[in-house]
């Protein structure tokens, strides 16, 4: 395993009488792309404002490769893209990237290479000059991300970066993002974008009020291990009824069976009742829920119709 | 250090985008302007014409005075005019550092670098103070030169009006910063800053105000006043004296001494240990 480049224990955050954070534990680890997600108000922001020291926990306590969070030293080796921002309009992007670049103590030689390379790498090269006033909210979220990255950070926090970006620009920051990973830095990121997080990120924490409602990766989260997609030939009810009288639950859909198992051992059971009766397996594979499913099934009320067989790893 | 100057260059890069630098010396030119016409009246050239043509002196009230003491008077009395201008525009132009600084959306840009907040908030306090120097640098000199090239007396001491309307910024700041960061509002910021400005003048009277009291507590609070707030008033008699030096009234000389700077510079020292306290704790 690599090594851990952000880990939080135990984060608690009590405003007043409303408790936002209630003992959230994560590490990320560098090379890693790691997704937080939650409906509004689960704790996802203030759990990234904890690690950049913007705010202070209540109790637990977090660190950046080692360092408490609370020292602004933490913050050296940290790209953060916070949602909402507001750069200087005033400043041009490239200026935008000298200033911030210097404040993360980064030298003047360092930038005028550093900024011309960031500026191609998120497509405003042409936009170097142009003050920040004039851009779109797409062009300002990748100048956000660009600024992020000024200071060659090892560990990138970031807030909803496709927030405003058509898709062919999504596409490139989620490019980019595994890129920085593939170059070993642990990315963090935060977003309300399913698809965009099954998309880029290798594992996912879902924050449910303050506490994490299930975490893992995102192949752990959405196999569901007591479904199975089988195709054998031939099938015939005497088949079905070899399987049903093994307590497994049998559907056909589209030429296939949806086997409804207890576990690996009962498909394995059922594997053997086709080969006794001569029949042939063509295919067999655990059948896999969208981390959308996942997420609603999380959600849902306790009360409500549950989704087609959508299932969490439940913690 | 490249953080100070990262912070001092977006300072000035915002007060010349929003028209703040503009507007601060548009303001400090037109005030020089007219007092540079009010030294071009027909009047001053005569009396000037006439000092030149019998020895430096010029005719007033039926004596005739030394124009060098001419000079020194009005430059001293000038400088309680100016302390109170550059403050105002001082105050004016740098209220909104610290509740800009903390809008949603720019304060995190700022939190997330590897600089402690302490040092950010200083380094925007110093980015003001530069700007409020380079004010009162224009203004106090460009009086000075008006002056000199008219009257042809060079009188340097005038300069030191100058040191002490920065010392009273400075300070003025520091409470500026502090409700800054309480308040997040530039409004309130000027607002209470200039009350408090007006409100310890009034303390500079506090002995009479004493004995006007009924009850010894209330003579205790009013005292207490006295001490803990800035001494507004006594700064700008400080700035007259020490532009005069020797030559204004015994009263005015007396009122030089340490005891208005050293508790008004506590005054500015609490404002910005609280201010720094206050954005240390806060969350964002």
């Amino acid at each position: 395993m690599a090594d851990t480049a952000l880990a939080a224990r135990d984060l608690r955050k009590v405003y007043r009488s409303i408790t936002a954070l209630d003992g959230i534990s994560l590490e990320v680890h560098s090379g890693e792309l790691f997704g937080l997600l939650g409906p509004n108000g689960a704790g996802k922001t203030t759990t990234v404002k904890i690690l950049l020291g913007l705010t202070r926990p209540t109790s637990g306590e977090a660190e950046i490769h080692g360092i408490p969070v609370s020292d602004p030293e933490s913050r050296r080796r940290v790209g953060y893209l916070p949602e909402g921002h507001r750069f200087p309009g005033y400043l041009t992007a490239r200026e935008t990237l000298s200033v911030f670049g210097r404040m993360s103590g980064v030298d003047s030689a360092t930038l005028s290479r550093r900024i011309p390379e960031l500026l191609e790498r998120v497509r405003l090269e042409k936009w170097a000059r142009v003050r920040v006033k004039k851009f779109s909210k797409g062009m300002v979220q990748r100048l956000g991300l660009a600024a992020a990255l000024v200071h060659d950070p090892d560990v990138l926090l970031l807030d909803e970066p496709t927030d405003g970006v058509d898709p062919v620009g999504r596409r490139e920051i989620r490019d980019l993002l595994q890129e920085e990973a593939r170059r070993g830095k642990a990315v963090l990121v935060n977003s309300h974008l399913l698809s965009e997080i099954e998309l880029t990120c290798s594992r996912v924490a879902i924050l449910r009020a303050g506490k994490i409602a299930a975490q893992g990766t995102i192949e752990e989260l959405t196999r569901r291990e007591s479904r199975w997609r089988m195709a054998a030939s031939p099938v015939d009810d005497a088949l079905l009824a070899a399987f049903r009288e093994t307590g497994a639950g049998v559907e056909r859909q589209n030429g296939h069976l949806l086997l409804s198992v207890r576990d690996l051992d009962h498909v394995n059971a059922l594997v053997d009742r086709l080969r006794s009766r001569g029949a042939s397996l063509v295919e067999l594979s655990p059948m896999k829920s969208s981390l959308e499913d996942v997420f609603v099934g999380l959600f849902r009320p306790p009360d409500a119709a549950p989704a087609s067989g959508s299932k969490g790893e439940k913690r | 250090m490249r953080t100070l100057a990262a912070n001092i260059e977006d300072v000035f890069r915002e007060a010349a985008a929003r028209w703040t630098l503009v507007a601060y010396f548009v303001l400090s030119s037109l005030f020089i302007l007219i007092f540079a016409l009010a030294v071009n009246l027909d009047i001053v050239d005569g009396a000037l014409a006439g000092a030149r043509l019998f020895g430096q002196s010029v005719q007033m009230g039926g004596q005739r005075v030394d124009l060098d003491r001419l000079v020194i008077g009005f430059e001293s009395g000038f400088s309680a005019f100016l302390y109170v201008v550059g403050t105002f525009l001082a105050i004016f132009a740098t209220a909104h550092l610290t509740p800009r600084l903390q809008e949603k959306g720019t304060i995190d840009l700022y939190l997330s670098r590897p600089v402690a907040r302490v040092r950010l908030l200083a380094s925007r306090y110093v980015a003001g103070m530069m700007l409020a120097a380079s004010n009162v640098v224009y203004l106090v000199g460009a009086i000075w030169l008006i002056v000199a090239w008219k009257t042809r007396v060079f009188h340097p001491r005038f300069f030191l009006a100058g040191l002490v309307i920065l010392f009273a910024i400075a300070v003025l700041m520091a409470f500026s910063f502090c409700v800054g960061v309480l308040t997040s509002s530039t409004g309130v910021s000027i607002m209470t800053t200039y009350a408090i400005f007006f409100f310890s003048a009034i303390f500079a009277g506090h002995e009479k105000i004493e004995a006007a009291m009924a009850h010894e507590w209330q003579a205790a609070i009013v005292r207490a006043l006295y001490w803990v707030l800035p001494k507004t008033a006594e700064l700008g008699r400080a700035a007259i004296a020490l532009v005069g030096g020797g030559r204004v009234p015994r009263a005015m000389a007396g009122s030089l001494t340490a005891l208005p700077f050293t508790t008004t510079a506590a005054f500015g020292l609490a404002c910005f240990a609280l201010a720094a306290w206050l954005f240390q704790r806060k969350d964002f």
